[in-house]
């Protein structure tokens, strides 16, 4: 069980969606659209500087 | 476990090691099996991470368990977050793992399954585990930074220049490499062309789903797009079937060159939800499963390997690239062996979700061994092919010949046999039109990755769509590549030219947005360009210009660890990032010698550009082939630069001529060791 709550952990953290779920936390908002896109425009340009996807 | 049953497990993993090692070295005139190398690689890593990376831990890094973090100290919530370690693994995993690892094995199998393997094997040990490793821990003593701004804290303002200039150069090249590989798999296919095609509709109706419908729901929305993704492969056949469809997707190489430079340029340009996140996120999800899945394959299917271990091609006369085993197997091979883009990762996001300095090692060294894992399943997946059948699928159309017919006498007379029907079958059977002539290495490793699977599940006729699988799967993942590049480029473009004036620094303002993307897009694009107007194929040229490009940032990226370990008053454990360091010098300088002076006109830019004057060639391929030998000793100087500023700075310091200040965040003790043990 603890392996799949691991794996689980790693996926929503590869893929962001922990991310959101603390800005969410963070910020004391519900999952929303409005959240989200709070949650994306505050991200996507720090984030943007560092995607970086190896050759 | 009692300390004398664990020595006794070591002494056995490391003799079942050696005699894997020596299986696939010595093993001549009879063909082996698959699971050797897997035995041999995870043998390998065993012994590596057990015994050599806990002595860099614990000797020359000094790992503390009682230091904090930068995300413990500087949690926000968003960039500094202390994580699960397997967690961080898994990001930083996602992260390194590109198409690199899969195309340079499948390029250097030309001299055959063993050198390349053995690379692999020591290149990531003792080159690029280290150098992830204490990259990443370096960043972690310094809040994070990456490593631009360490070059130029370490070494100096030369060093964070030259660093800069490094990771623009091999941006450009890097891109222009990938888009490369991609046009050269779906040129004349109209399949792979309407599958690729179809991922861009998928990746908007994802990102406005993401948005409008499922707020965050990430996980679920890349599953959907996954089943998108696998209804356009099974699309892709129905297209190509059909004429009045299949006509639109059977493209030339030019017009799907430009075609990726507009969609490279949309992706740079338009909000990050709407294209580029979604890909992003669908791209992982395809990549983690597929690698997962080839490795399960590999060891079920436990396939024979047809390549001999070394091939007569180790002269140098080889029709994949022109050059010799030494050195061009080493800049080949990059990214499963040592890359020096993993530095950039590992001074990137990954430094800020730390939660323990011991943690490090595991994720630092830990994923860059199972990156090499992945080189050594595409070298499997390269090697399981009838060697004739390899080099009828990755040899230019300028070396072997037009013709089917022409190019299978001339492949069988390099000693491996293979016949034009023989090749119809087997393009024909995967739904293509033709397999010769199909350079730069993914659809060789389709090819192989569809033998594999399709000697059980499903069988020969199921053998089509595992090979469409596979090219999607790389397909998909290298434009993800260079999608998020062109925006990283776009971002130090602006960066670069806020110095300039300021507004063209805002990563908002559109005019500056519309410029820089035009830009980066121009500058891989022409290097695009050149590369599929070249009659041997663009992969000949660039690349051995990206392998030497990579390598030297990796030369960079170990300039600065030696400079930090130094000043640590570690210098008796220098060698530990030395030893790789002098290798990769010797390995790229000699390379780039070759590539830009070497007298054959295969091998060398100028001798080609000579040769191509003499014959009154085209004026624009001798001028790109003047560039190209100018892009190369640009990059040897700049990196000359930065060892003899780096060299300079470690005399003074050893000799007492300098104080050597390391520039580390002050030690503050971890609440979490109280916390967890």
């Amino acid at each position: 069980m603890r392996f799949f709550r691991t794996i689980l952990a790693a996926l929503k953290e590869i893929f962001e969606e922990s991310a959101y779920e603390r800005f969410c936390s963070r910020e004391k908002v519900e999952v929303s659209r409005e959240s989200y896109a709070s949650f994306v425009r505050e991200s996507s340009e720090a984030r943007n500087q560092h995607i970086v996807r190896c050759c | 476990m009692k300390p004398s049953l664990r020595v006794l497990l070591w002494i056995a993993i490391a003799l079942l090691g050696a005699l894997a090692v020596a299986t696939i070295a010595l093993h001549r005139g009879e063909q082996i099996n698959a699971l050797w190398l897997v035995t041999a690689a995870v043998c390998t890593y065993a012994v590596g991470y057990r015994f050599y990376s806990k002595f860099i831990a614990a000797k020359v890094l000094a790992l503390d368990a009682h230091r904090a973090t930068p995300a413990e100290r500087l949690e926000n919530g968003r960039d500094f977050v202390p994580t699960n370690k397997w967690v961080v693994f898994g990001h930083h995993f996602a992260a390194i793992a590109g198409p690199g690892p899969l195309v340079g094995p499948v390029l250097a199998a030309q001299f055959g399954y063993l050198p390349g393997t053995l690379w692999i094997l020591v290149g990531a040990v003792f080159g690029g585990c280290v150098q992830d490793f204490v990259i990443l821990l370096f960043s972690v003593r310094r809040d994070g930074k990456s490593l631009t701004e360490m070059a130029k804290e370490e070494i100096g303002p030369l060093g964070g220049l030259v660093a800069y200039g490094s990771v623009i150069s091999i941006l450009v090249i890097l891109l222009a490499v990938c888009a490369l590989i991609v046009v050269n798999a779906l040129k004349q296919s109209p399949w792979g062309a309407f599958t690729i095609a179809m991922t861009i509709p998928i990746a908007l109706l994802m990102g406005v789903y993401l948005r409008r419908l499922r707020p965050g729901r990430v996980l679920e929305t890349s599953a959907i797009g996954f089943v998108l993704v696998l209804a356009a492969i099974w699309g892709g056949q129905w297209a190509s079937q059909t004429p009045a469809v299949g006509k639109y997707f059977t493209l030339t190489a030019p017009a799907l060159a430009i075609a990726i430079i507009v969609y490279g340029f949309a992706a740079s340009a338009l909000p990050v939800w709407l294209l580029l996140a979604p890909r992003d996120y669908l791209s992982t999800f395809v990549k983690l499963g597929t690698i997962g899945l080839l490795a399960l394959g590999i060891v079920a299917m436990h396939p024979t390997l047809h390549m001999p271990p070394l091939t007569r091609f180790l002269d140098g006369t080889g029709p994949v690239f022109a050059g010799r085993l030494f050195p061009f197997a080493f800049i080949t091979i990059a990214c499963g062996a040592i890359s020096g883009f993993h530095s950039l990762i590992s001074s990137g996001t990954t430094p800020k979700l730390i939660r323990r300095e011991t943690e490090i090692r595991m994720v630092g060294y830990g994923a860059m061994l199972c990156e090499s894992l992945v080189a050594i399943m595409a070298t499997v997946a390269a090697c399981v092919l009838e060697p004739g059948t390899y080099f009828a699928i990755n040899s230019p159309a300028g070396i072997a010949g037009q013709l089917p017919e022409t190019a299978a006498r001339t492949i069988s007379g390099w000693g491996f046999p293979v016949t034009a029907v023989g090749m119809q079958a087997l393009a024909h059977s995967v739904g293509e039109q033709t397999l010769f002539n199909r350079t730069g290495g993914a659809p060789a490793f389709a090819v192989g990755m569809a033998h594999i699977f399709s000697s059980s599940l499903g069988g020969q006729a199921v053998m089509a769509l595992w090979y469409h699988f596979a090219l999607m799967f790389e397909a998909l993942f290298i434009l993800t590549v260079l999608d998020a590049g062109t925006r990283v480029g776009r971002f130090m473009i602006q960066d670069a030219l806020g110095h300039v004036w300021k507004p063209l620094g805002r990563t908002s303002w559109y005019p500056s947005i519309l410029t820089t993307s035009g830009l980066i897009c121009a500058a891989w694009g022409y290097f695009l360009w050149q590369g599929v107007r070249d009659p041997l194929g663009g992969i000949n040229s660039l690349w051995p210009l990206f392998g030497i490009a990579n390598q030297l940032l990796a030369a960079v990226a170990l300039c600065v660890a030696t400079t930090i370990i130094i000043k640590m008053h570690h210098t008796k454990y220098a060698l530990v990032t030395l030893a790789p360091l002098a290798w990769l010098v010797t390995v790229t300088f000699t390379a780039s010698w070759h590539k830009v002076l070497d007298p054959d006109p295969r091998i060398g830019f100028l001798a080609q550009a000579r040769q191509l004057a003499a014959a009154g060639g085209n004026a624009r391929l001798i001028f790109n082939n003047r560039l190209d030998a100018v892009v190369t000793g640009v990059l040897i100087v700049m990196v000359t630069l930065i060892l003899l500023e780096s060299a300079r700075q470690w005399l003074d310091i050893l000799s007492g001529r300098k104080a050597a200040p390391v520039s580390e965040t002050p030690f503050v003790v971890t609440r979490l060791a109280e916390e967890q043990g």
